[in-house]
């Protein structure tokens, strides 16, 4: 209620806000995935970035330079992204713990390289300009408000499908490997091959915010996909509740206003957002979806 | 281990109200604190230049200064009833660095703060990135940085940067007329400007009879380029041309020194004076420098004024202007980038008189017809065709001497 109440506070009022939460809407999409492999499979990725780099630069060349519909470069570079995890996935979800977690950051930086210094593809700093809004069959989303309803649907889509996975099938095996290796192993789970098939779907989830970032701002370049950008939807995740389905949103919603509603203190901004999330992560430890989870508890 | 950090027991009935209750009007303040913020600063009776500036990461040292030197500006006018009897407002929001912070800041400035005009720093990711919908707002941007990419949004965007072009000549000429030195490297960043200025320096290289025997490249906090300047030397460089700003001009100083290349030579690119500083410490005479006029000597305005062209008396004047209050409000802090701020919104301002207008449109009109303007930083000439002002090179080459900028004779 709160949220649908924020969102139609925002539509009706206007201004920058809607960049605001179009921006989280956008990470909302990112953390998801994220959540997928980090939450329910209880694995480490500093990488997803690159794979929305992939999904921002394919985005970029194939609709800004190759004149192809959204939708079409958003599947495409969806694909192009879940390959690549396929790919590089194979032999490094084979690794465990701190060592699963530099293989995925040097994925990261690997994939950073590459956009700054394979200018003939991806422009380098300079950045790719000119791709178009959101859109469909030659229908551009023109507005920005009719933008921020659509990444709005984009993103409670991507909820619902997280939500369908985890009550399948696949999502117990993926939390049967988050409680234990081992125990997940001897009752017959294929874990590598589980690890992976995460894996893919936390990176097309990431590709397809790229994609959506790409089409939102109109701009994209190599420093959009950087470490800040891994460090945000870990604040994200843990301040909304990893392993939830509705943490993820949340803290992408909360960590992206949070700086605007201490904007007025200037140069202070940044150390009063600090120090919330630091109280945040301190007494709420569970997240905002573990805190929502105790109040609805029914009382003993 | 979540686990032992959950308590076994759910709270009782009134915590539970309680704990909602503090929920709920946590998210009542918050909701009222954007709405206030998205509402604020609706005065009618300023004008508002807003500046989106790096005042965190890579670009903090120069868009602190490209701040400073806005607010000399506004202070400056608003004792002289700001402009159209306006008081000048200039308001500041921090990028960050990053492009998405840009969007977001500007998008803020446009939407909730209803600002004339932009003044923005260096960021040119940040810059380009909200330069697509600055247009369409017909909003005029007046940048520290390059020039965003397509014609629809040149055409409400003004360079304050001298062009790339003018770093190359300024060295090149230097080394030709002034040293032996005929074998050059090249040391590049991946940054927009450098690579602009790299094919300006491939290319200019015969023009004045020297050789490009080494191009390497490195990253803006790389901790050391001891490998690039090994092969350089092996390449036989007797000078290297560095193509990138920031602190790592003293890494490569350091770097020069401890590989013991006693020949070697740095020329580095324009940046801010303490960077020079901290080189020039290193390698002594063996660093040189490009800056402005203005950045040159510290024995008192006058002084730098002097370095400027004698002949121009207009040129001297805007330097005074700037310098006498700069001086007294800063001390010896670095004035390259600062007099280009000061610069821009006094041309704004006469843009804006001229115009008789605070629209944006006017105003963009009006600077495409100020015609030459002699400031601080440069002079600067933009027109319709022409939105890099800077037209005419600004810089000098300079070493520092017993402690102080001084242009290399």
């Amino acid at each position: 209620m709160l949220g649908v109440g924020l969102l139609g506070f925002v539509m009706l009022n206007g201004g920058y806000l809607v960049t605001v939460l179009g921006l989280a809407a956008i990470y909302g999409v990112f953390c998801t995935g994220l959540n997928l492999f980090m939450g329910y499979t209880g694995q480490a990725s500093f990488g997803q970035s690159a794979f929305a780099a992939v999904g921002g630069y394919g985005t970029a060349i194939l609709c800004a330079g190759h004149g192809w519909d959204p939708v079409a470069g958003l599947v495409v570079s969806m694909a192009i992204a879940g390959l690549l995890a396929l790919v590089v996935g194979y032999p490094v979800m084979r690794l465990r713990g701190h060592y699963l977690a530099m293989a995925t950051f040097a994925l990261g930086l690997i994939v950073y390289e590459l956009s700054v210094e394979w200018s003939g593809l991806t422009q380098g700093y300079m950045g790719y300009a000119g791709i178009p809004p959101l859109g469909f069959a030659g229908h551009e989303l023109g507005t920005e408000r009719a933008q921020l309803g659509a990444l709005v649907a984009i993103m409670l889509f991507g909820v619902w499908l997280a939500e369908r996975m985890k009550s399948s099938r696949f999502g117990r095996a993926l939390r049967a490997i988050a409680g234990s290796e081992p125990a997940a192993m001897a009752l017959g789970i294929p874990v590598s091959r589980y690890k992976l098939a995460a894996f893919v779907v936390a990176a097309v989830y990431a590709s397809a915010a790229g994609s959506l970032f790409a089409h939102f701002i109109g701009f994209i370049s190599p420093e959009v996909f950087g470490v800040p950008m891994v460090v945000l939807s870990f604040t994200m995740l843990y301040l909304g509740g990893i392993g939830t389905i509705w943490g993820p949103v949340m803290g992408a919603v909360i960590a992206s206003l949070l700086p605007e509603l201490f904007r007025g203190l200037k140069e202070m901004q940044d150390i009063a957002y600090s120090v919330v999330l630091i109280l945040m992560l301190i007494f709420v430890p569970g997240g905002l979806a573990g805190l929502l989870r105790r109040l609805a508890r029914k009382p003993t | 281990m979540t686990g032992a950090q959950w308590p076994t027991e759910g709270p009782n009935k009134d915590q539970v109200k309680e704990m909602y209750m503090s929920l709920k009007t946590t998210l009542l303040a918050t909701a009222i604190a954007l709405a206030a913020t998205a509402q604020a600063a609706r005065a009618e009776d300023s004008f508002k230049i807003g500046s989106a500036l790096g005042l965190t990461g890579y670009a903090a040292t120069g868009d602190r200064n490209w701040r400073d030197g806005l607010q000399l500006a506004a202070d400056a006018l608003n004792a002289k009833g700001g402009i159209l009897g306006r008081k000048v407002e200039i308001i500041v929001e921090d990028n960050r660095s990053q492009p998405q912070d840009a969007v977001v800041a500007y998008r803020k400035m446009l939407s909730s703060d209803q600002v004339n005009a932009f003044d923005s720093g260096c960021v040119s990711a940040g810059n380009m990135a909200a330069a697509s919908f600055v247009a369409r707002a017909q909003v005029p941007m007046l940048l520290c940085s390059i020039l965003p990419q397509k014609p629809e949004e040149q055409a409400w965007a003004f360079s304050f940067l001298p062009p790339p072009t003018f770093e190359i000549d300024a060295r090149y000429g230097y080394l030709r007329d002034r040293t032996q030195i005929r074998k050059v490297g090249l040391l590049i960043d991946p940054t927009p400007y450098s690579q602009l200025m790299k094919g300006f320096a491939t290319r200019l290289a015969p023009q004045y009879g020297l050789e490009i025997v080494a191009e390497e490249t490195y990253k803006p906090d790389d901790s050391d380029v001891n490998v690039q300047l090994g092969r350089m030397n092996a390449a036989g460089a007797g000078a290297v041309v560095k193509l990138g700003q920031g602190g790592s001009t003293v890494t490569v100083a350091k770097n020069i020194r401890q590989l013991g290349l006693d020949k070697m030579v740095l020329m580095a690119s324009t940046d801010d004076g303490g960077i020079f500083k901290s080189a020039s410490e290193v390698l002594g005479d063996r660093f040189y420098f490009i800056g402005s006029a203005v950045q040159f000597g510290d024995a008192g305005p006058s002084e730098k004024a002097a370095n400027a062209d004698k002949s121009n008396g207009a040129a001297k004047a805007a330097i005074d202007a700037f310098l006498t209050p700069w001086v007294a409000k800063y001390g010896d802090r670095d004035t390259g980038q600062a007099s280009r701020a000061y610069d821009s919104v006094m041309l704004l301002a006469k843009a804006a008189t001229a115009a008789n207008s605070v629209a944006g449109p006017a105003i963009k009109d009006a600077i495409e017809r100020v015609g030459a303007y002699n400031g601080a930083g440069a002079v600067y000439d933009f027109s319709d065709k022409q939105h890099v002002g800077i037209t005419k090179n600004p810089y000098f080459v300079g070493q520092f001497v017993n402690g102080r900028p001084t242009v290399s004779k």
